[in-house]
């Protein structure tokens, strides 16, 4: 029963990010590969907060998003001026520019000895330190992050998001400002993957930067793509199957170490019979 | 001063590793024009295969080497024979051939990590020591000079081949415009296949090379890739001697840099001379 609870965590944490990414990737057309980046800013600045001051849980979380949407919206200033294949290369960059602060920036991480004995939150009187309670406020914060999202895509804001995937240049024409709107969706985005990457980094009570490498923000994308682009349930499905997949094949019989390779290897396979037979993703809308 | 001549040759050495991947996909990206993600991971199957060639077979060297090449490249036209040929024919579009190379990278990475487990190794057989070379107290092995000797002479042939060739004007024509190459009775299909083969071929030969001077493990292809695009982008993207030029540019700013920075930024440097490049001066330093 524990170990059920944890991989609904897992899934759930997977699943707020996935939920950002696809802001990104599904809404606005933007291949973005650096969340793994903003999950670790969102995480090691909680942690630090935590640490260096009296702040609470909540209040350090919040600053963190803080802190990753200022850095995003100057990484979109940049990101701002490339499309397609090179936004996802100059986002790649930045990536490996973070992860390499994580590494190395000892003083303010540990470097590659990681943070241990972080706190769980407490709110309220509310003890959130025992697996349940955790999972009960995961499971609000992934749904509040889901309707916000919903509610996000229905309103106004989200219409021109969608034009500016299916045609930036048209929908300029029209005197929307695209470049703000953009702006504005990846700083959006940055704080939800600094969300989930402060939850996890209580969850786990542990930090180290092989969490945040570029690989993370790679498979994140696969997840995405394989649940399905501009759909609300897509990336939801995509990161509950991406956490259960390899569960599955060790219960087939696979030995751990090779259960979590043959997941890479399964989920490689599923995304090229996706792109060769359907490009949208299981669920999804939108086709790349 | 013996730093500095160290620093160079660091430098030379690692630009002819970066020069000879840039060549390689240079080719590629000069004729299909998307970014393969599985290029440095292809590069590592035919290491790889060299390494089982020599340990397992115990064949001589040079055989070894040459059928190493060959695994990677054949290997690499059968992916693009079954995957590649179906996606270009519906005119899928460049996000969607990205994310179908993510998903043959993921399961070719973790293929090999299964087969050959994570550990570093390398390809020198265990009782071989280079010979090393002295200039001006710096050292330099007698694989490096190779290495360097190999980045010289690949551009001459390969430009001999796009020059001289019926192959290599059909190669131009198709990365001028497919379209009217196909038109004008050019055997598109096959000559892609051929690009396909070339490509993998000398990133196999840059693969091999870094392992019999350092070492391979499964998780190195993404870097390679990178360090690939880069400098292909900052020597003119889609010219052949633009990646000559812009491996060594790499190699030597990066080299150069942990004259400042320790040398594990080096990543990081080689990124931010990306950012800077692409802001700057988009299509590299030959551009027209």
């Amino acid at each position: 029963m524990g170990y059920i609870i944890h991989l609904i965590i897992l899934c759930l944490l997977f699943a707020i990010n996935a939920m950002s990414l696809n802001l990104l990737i599904g809404y606005t057309g933007l291949l973005f590969a650096a969340s793994a980046a903003f999950a670790g800013i969102g995480a090691y600045t909680t942690v630090f907060l935590l640490k260096s001051t009296e702040l609470g849980f909540f209040p350090a979380v919040i600053i963190s998003m803080l802190v990753a949407s200022v850095m995003a919206t100057l990484l979109g200033l940049v990101l701002n001026k490339f499309r397609d294949d090179y936004f996802a290369l100059v986002s790649v960059g930045f990536q490996v520019i973070v992860s390499t602060v994580f590494m190395y920036w000892v003083g303010f991480t540990r470097g590659p000895l990681g943070i241990p004995g972080i706190a769980r939150p407490t709110l309220l009187g509310l003890d959130f330190s025992s697996n349940i309670m955790f999972l009960i406020l995961v499971a609000i914060i992934a749904s509040v992050v889901y309707l916000f999202i919903k509610f996000l895509i229905g309103s106004p804001f989200g219409r021109v998001l969608k034009a500016i995937r299916d045609n930036e240049e048209a929908i300029k024409v029209f005197g929307y400002n695209t470049y703000f709107f953009k702006l504005t969706i990846l700083s959006l985005a940055a704080m939800l993957c600094a969300l989930a990457g402060a939850l996890y980094a209580s969850y786990i009570t542990y930090i180290s930067p092989p969490v945040f490498y570029l690989f993370e923000s790679i498979l994140l994308i696969s997840i995405v793509t394989f649940g399905g682009l501009g759909s609300l349930k897509g990336p939801v499905i995509g990161a509950v199957i991406m956490v259960l997949l390899p569960e599955a094949l060790r219960f087939v019989g696979f030995p751990p170490e090779v259960a979590a390779q043959m997941r890479q290897a399964v989920f490689g396979l599923a995304l090229i019979l996706l792109m060769l037979y359907r490009p949208q993703g299981l669920v999804g809308e939108y086709k790349l | 001063m013996e730093i500095f001549v160290q620093l160079l040759l660091n430098g030379l050495i690692a630009g002819s590793l970066y020069s000879l991947l840039a060549i390689g996909f240079n080719l590629f990206y000069g004729t299909v024009k998307f970014f393969d993600l599985a290029f440095g991971t292809i590069a590592l199957v035919g290491s790889y295969a060299t390494l089982s060639f020599l340990k397992n077979l115990d064949l001589p060297l040079l055989i070894s080497v040459m059928g190493g090449i060959l695994v990677g490249a054949v290997l690499n036209v059968i992916i693009y024979k079954l995957v590649y040929v179906p996606i270009r024919a519906r005119k899928g579009s460049n996000m969607v051939l990205l994310v179908t190379s993510l998903g043959v990278f993921t399961i070719l990475q973790s293929l090999l990590a299964i087969l050959f487990s994570s550990q570093f190794q390398t390809l020198r057989s265990a009782g071989y020591v280079p010979h090393i070379f002295h200039i001006y107290g710096a050292s330099v092995t007698s694989v490096q000079v190779l290495m360097i000797a190999l980045a010289v002479l690949v551009p001459i042939v390969m430009h001999f081949i796009l020059k001289r060739t019926k192959f290599g004007r059909a190669v131009r024509a198709i990365g001028d415009n497919e379209e009217v190459a196909s038109i004008v009775g050019i055997n598109t299909s096959k000559v892609i296949g051929g690009v396909f083969f070339i490509s993998a071929a000398l990133s196999g030969l840059a693969g091999i090379m870094n392992g019999l001077d350092r070492g391979i493990e499964p998780y190195m292809g993404l870097a390679l890739l990178l360090k690939g695009i880069i400098a292909a982008i900052v020597g003119g993207i889609g010219y052949l001697w633009g990646g000559v030029l812009g491996g060594f540019v790499l190699g030597l700013i990066e080299n150069f840099g942990t004259w400042y920075l320790p040398s594990e930024w080096k990543d990081a440097i080689a990124f931010v001379v990306l950012i800077i490049f692409l802001i700057f001066r988009p299509r590299g330093i030959l551009s027209k």
